[in-house]
């Protein structure tokens, strides 16, 4: 007997409509929060002016690429790779493995064990944008979801739990 | 043993181990249709006649057109860049890397842009880049540590981007390792002491990290075995080849163990403490291993459990109960370098504040442990460590490693 495959194009598309929308919404958080809280604030303030990075899936995306430019401005810079010199690349090996972390099935330090990403840049940046990535996990997600995508859930004044959060959910949604 | 929901493991490696295992070396060339050799060293191998003993064990078939001795301590772009070159002025078809770390990486850079036939290693960083098999290469170490003749990875340092490059792929993995004792056996005690120290945290953090699995911790648990079999009666008569072999072979296995599952925080601040204050690899890694297991104690209590059988062997391993084997595997890790410590007159450092150079001047002062602790959080190896580390954690086990105090338990802040 064979056994076939079930292909599923309607699952896939709503895979890729999800992580589209996740990675919109967290690509404008990471905007927001360069300008609000300091953990963010100052991991991209150690990076060299005019650098771009990109998340995503291999080989077709979706994609979040974020740039600092020369005055140091932190932007989301929209979903597409075509004409940006992106200077790293953290990419998942398929769009199915991204989808497992971004539901929070697997932690990004479960992933990274696991091989499932590949990336390519400098490794002190590298190191820097996936702490920034579990600082947005923190600051957008309930505790005990963000549990699921950190190592260790941090101990976070009461400020920065609530204000510096709310200022990162509002300006994310209004695009500041 | 606990098991991975999912692991990859690449045991691509053929290792020819013995006392005569040099002179295997043309049958290995010529089965791979390699007559026309490049013998990359440094100079440091040179003057200890290591070249002369790899000619000898050469024979008629086997045409040795180059001998470069340039490598230096820390590998760069610069080197690799010419070697190449000379490869190909010599019609070279086939390389020996003698050596240790910086030699293997040097040769495996350089067999990157003979076989791409490319000038510019700075196009093949990062992982799976290569799409095709390189160059015969084997590699013959002479130090029982790093490891790099058996894994998958290269690292060359980038002086005018003031960058490290990384290599990751299968085909950086030699075609042999030859693991001959007469290439260590002029290793003098305090280096075969901080070496074998390399080894074993290697073996310690690949069975501990993230990226554990059953085939890394056997290979593991086998290399730390042997160290601890081997090591004493090594440091105390270094011309035992009985011994030397065993040790290059553990460091071999290690090497394959962490190839895998990679390393951790005791990498993570050894590399650091190795960049801002130019320190030996393996003194870093001696001095930071048992911090590293207490930082991780309570991420990893059953591994830790499992290490204390090949670290103490049967009897202490029976003799403890089982929840104090944890801890008692961190305790036997501080007593071999204790024991190391004596042995070696104190050459041998299990305090960062201890480590000297050559005239006894301190090599890792106080003051820059800040620095250190920065520098470590741009290490990769730090997202393979089972408890997560920011800027103040790295400073409370730098602090404590300086001074030699075990760290608390319950300073330790825990996911
Ligand atoms: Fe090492």
């Amino acid at each position: 007997m064979i056994d076939f495959m079930e292909i599923l194009p309607g699952r896939q598309r709503l895979k890729r409509v999800y992580l589209t929308l996740i990675l919109w919404f967290f690509g404008r958080a990471i905007q927001a929060a360069a300008r609000v809280d300091h953990g963010v604030k100052s991991e991209f303030a150690a990076m060299p002016g005019h650098y771009t990075f990109c998340l995503g899936a291999f080989p077709n995306g979706p994609f979040m690429v974020v740039g600092k430019d020369a005055q140091g401005r932190v932007r989301y810079l929209g979903s597409s790779t075509a004409n940006r010199t992106i200077h790293l690349h953290l990419m998942f090996k398929s769009i199915n493995l991204l989808f497992v972390t971004l539901t929070l099935q697997e932690s990004t330090s479960t992933a990274n064990a696991r091989d499932r990403l590949f990336v390519s840049g400098d490794v002190p940046q590298a190191c820097a944008v996936v702490r920034v990535m579990d600082l947005i996990q923190v600051l957008l997600l309930p505790k005990f979801l963000a549990k699921l995508a950190v190592k260790r859930y941090p101990d976070w004044s009461l400020k920065r739990r609530t204000l510096v959060r709310a200022m990162v959910y509002i300006r994310a949604v209004a695009g500041h | 043993m606990e098991m991975p929901e999912y692991f990859e493991f690449c045991g691509r490696v053929n290792l020819v181990a013995g006392h005569d295992a040099l002179e295997q070396i043309p049958g290995l060339l010529l089965s791979m249709g390699a007559k026309n050799l490049m013998i990359i060293t440094d100079q440091g191998v040179s003057r200890a006649g290591l070249v002369e003993i790899l000619v000898q064990s050469l024979d008629s078939r086997i045409t040795v057109r180059t001998i470069q001795d340039e490598v230096p301590p820390d590998s760069d772009i610069d080197i690799v860049h010419t070697l190449a070159r000379r490869y190909r002025k010599n019609t070279c078809d086939a390389i020996i890397s003698l050596g240790g770390g910086s030699v293997m990486d040097t040769a495996k850079g350089m067999n990157i842009l003979v076989s791409e036939g490319a000038d510019n290693l700075r196009a093949f960083t990062g992982a799976g880049v290569l799409k095709h098999r390189l160059k015969p290469l084997i590699a013959v170490p002479t130090t029982a540590g790093t490891g790099s003749e058996v894994t998958q990875v290269a690292v060359i340092a980038d002086p005018d981007h003031g960058r490290k490059l990384f290599f990751t792929s299968h085909f950086l993995i030699p075609d042999a390792a030859v693991i001959d004792p007469r290439m260590t056996l002029t290793l003098p005690p305090h280096i075969t002491a901080a070496t074998a120290m390399d080894a074993l945290s290697h073996a310690v953090e690949a069975s501990i990290c993230l990226a554990e699995n059953p085939l890394s911790t056997a290979l593991a648990h086998d290399a730390i075995d042997l160290i601890r079999c081997h090591l004493p009666r090594v440091v105390n008569h270094p011309d035992d080849p009985a011994g030397r072999l065993a040790l290059a072979t553990a460091a071999a296995l290690a090497g394959m163990a962490f190839s895998n599952s990679m390393v951790g925080m005791v990498h993570t601040l050894g590399h650091a403490v190795g960049s801002v204050c130019h320190v030996p690899h393996g003194a870093c890694m001696a001095v930071l291993l048992p911090h590293g297991m207490t930082y991780n104690y309570h991420r990893t209590q059953t591994q830790l459990a499992d290490l204390l059988l090949p670290l103490a062997g049967e009897e202490i391993f029976a003799r403890t109960a089982p929840r104090d084997r944890a801890q008692k595997a961190i305790d036997q890790v501080r007593q071999i370098n204790q024991g190391l410590h004596l042995a070696t007159a104190g050459a041998h450092a299990v305090r960062l504040k201890d480590i000297t150079d050559k005239n006894r001047q301190i090599l890792v002062p106080l003051h820059r442990l800040p620095e250190i602790a920065g520098t470590a959080l741009g290490d990769g190896s730090i997202f393979y460590n089972p408890e997560d580390l920011e800027y103040d954690d790295c400073l409370m086990v730098l602090e404590a490693a300086f001074h030699g105090e075990p760290l608390d338990r319950s300073s330790i802040r825990k996911g």
